[in-house]
């Protein structure tokens, strides 16, 4: 059905491209997704080694207080609220709720701000 | 794959997505524990160890959606997304195992 | 005023380019295609695609400043210079501004856009009442330009599978209408990991309608209906 042969040149440079706040969520939501899919096996084996013994809960309780791990943290913390986040205005506008133009940028700036800013704050509240 | 076709897959995406709101507020409490005993009495007790393990059910269901998703959109050949798509789950499938083997050993403990 | 403008020509054998071009508007240019078509004067060679010149016919979609408009409905009051102007992204180019549009027609054809209502004929016409009438409001006027479909990330990765948000749309405009009688069929059609399960409901489509348009909405109601039957 294509009369134009498959070498014909396709403009696709994503930095020439102006993207409006809800792709970046968008994609936001979807680089957390794999990141948290990425620590999904790490967790479960802290889980298990938490629970096997006194010295398994104690090395991992030890373990989530490093400096290193502070830092993946934060990033898996980010990560975990900006997916619920952005998650939870992809259902409301599945039931109809924030689907117009306006209300969903609002929404997506909402959740861009408020999930670096939560992420933070549950940070320093988990290392108290 | 043939089971996650279309409608059903959006439907286990979204399902297991609120399943996982509910579970995180009753179990989220729990993850902060001050000492070994308590966690682990949670975690094999009669309420705690089916609530983790289906937190973690969902979870790798929510997720094997997700990344199938990712997969579908930027793997076109089908050699290297069917690998991509078996790595995947084939962790999912680890964690699961681990977590309820785990679980159960804490039950069978208490 | 200053543009830069994507150059392609097939038959030169280079690599696509970005020309600078200085136009001065004259009394009376309102939109971006009053400047494309005084730059022919300068330039004959520049190609794109043009035609009714207010917004009805879809023609001349493109990239203008990063995001997809309408060169005729795109004011050059307030527009950012040096206009960037490229083709549609992700469409394969023929010329300069002109891109390939079958893929895209392909999709629309594949959902049927047409009434199928095998029963009898009434005596004059199938009747709809003003509410009925009104669910249509917001699918008909669609131009089929392709701006949507072109800003859609996930048509740009599966443009042969995903029918995008402009062909979705338009077969909600017949699952919407109340005349129509294969609506089970259409909702089977779409009912497919590729078809339609591709949209993430980015919503880039509705951001550069420039008819005003909702595809984004358009394909929410399409999962609603199709939840309500299984249900």
């Amino acid at each position: 059905m294509d009369r134009h042969p498959r070498r014909l040149p396709v403009f696709l440079k994503l930095a020439q491209i102006r993207f409006p706040i809800g792709a970046i969520a968008s994609i936001a939501h979807r680089v957390s997704g794999v990141l948290l899919f990425i620590a999904l096996p790490v967790v479960a084996v802290l889980l298990d080694t938490s629970l096997r013994d006194e010295a398994g809960f104690a090395s991992v309780r030890d373990l989530i207080s490093s400096p290193l791990a502070v830092v993946a943290a934060g990033v898996l913390v980010w990560a975990l609220v900006h997916h619920v986040l952005a998650g939870i205005r992809h259902l409301l506008m599945d039931v109809g709720i924030g689907g117009e133009l306006e209300r969903a940028r609002a929404s997506a700036r909402l959740v861009l701000i408020a999930a670096p800013a939560l992420a933070v704050f549950l940070l320093f509240w988990g290392l108290s | 794959m043939r089971l996650f076709d279309g409608q059903r897959a959006w439907v286990v995406q979204r399902i297991s997505a609120l399943l996982l709101l509910v579970l995180a507020v009753l179990v989220l409490p729990f993850a902060s524990p001050l000492d070994f005993s308590a966690w682990r009495a949670f975690a094999g007790g009669v309420l705690g160890g089916p609530l983790i393990a289906l937190l973690f059910g969902a979870l790798c269901a929510h997720a094997w959606v997700g990344l199938r998703d990712i997969v579908l959109d930027y793997i076109q050949p089908r050699g290297l997304r069917l690998a991509v798509l078996s790595l995947i789950a084939v962790v999912l499938l680890g964690v699961l195992v681990r977590v309820l083997l785990s679980l159960a050993a804490a039950a069978l403990s208490t | 005023m200053r543009l830069d403008i994507y150059r392609f020509d097939p038959e030169s054998g280079a690599p696509p380019r970005m020309q600078a071009y200085e136009v001065q508007p004259e009394a009376g240019d309102k939109k971006l295609l009053d400047l494309l078509m005084r730059l022919r004067v300068q330039d004959d060679s520049l190609s794109f695609r043009r035609s009714c010149r207010e917004g009805v016919c879809g023609s001349d979609a493109m990239n203008i400043n990063g995001r997809n408009g309408l060169a005729c409905l795109t004011a050059l009051d307030g527009l950012k210079e040096p206009v960037m102007l490229r083709p549609l992204p992700g469409f394969p180019v023929i010329r300069d501004l002109i891109v390939d549009m079958t893929q895209f027609f392909a999709h629309y054809h594949s959902i049927r856009p047409w009434l199928i209502n095998d029963e009898p004929l009434p005596e004059r016409e199938r009747l709809q009442t003003p509410a009925e009438r009104e669910r249509l409001d917001g699918l008909y006027e669609c131009i089929l330009c392709a701006c949507c479909s072109a800003f859609c990330p996930s048509y740009w990765w599966n443009p042969d599978k995903f029918i995008g948000p402009s062909g979705l749309l338009q077969a909600y405009r017949f699952i919407a209408d109340s005349r129509d009688t294969a609506t089970a069929e259409r909702l089977d059609f779409l009912d497919d990991v590729y078809r339609l399960y591709r949209c993430r409901t980015i919503m880039n489509c509705t951001e550069v309608c420039p008819k005003g348009l909702s595809p984004s909405h358009a394909i929410e109601r399409i999962r609603l209906a199709l939840l309500r039957r299984s249900s």
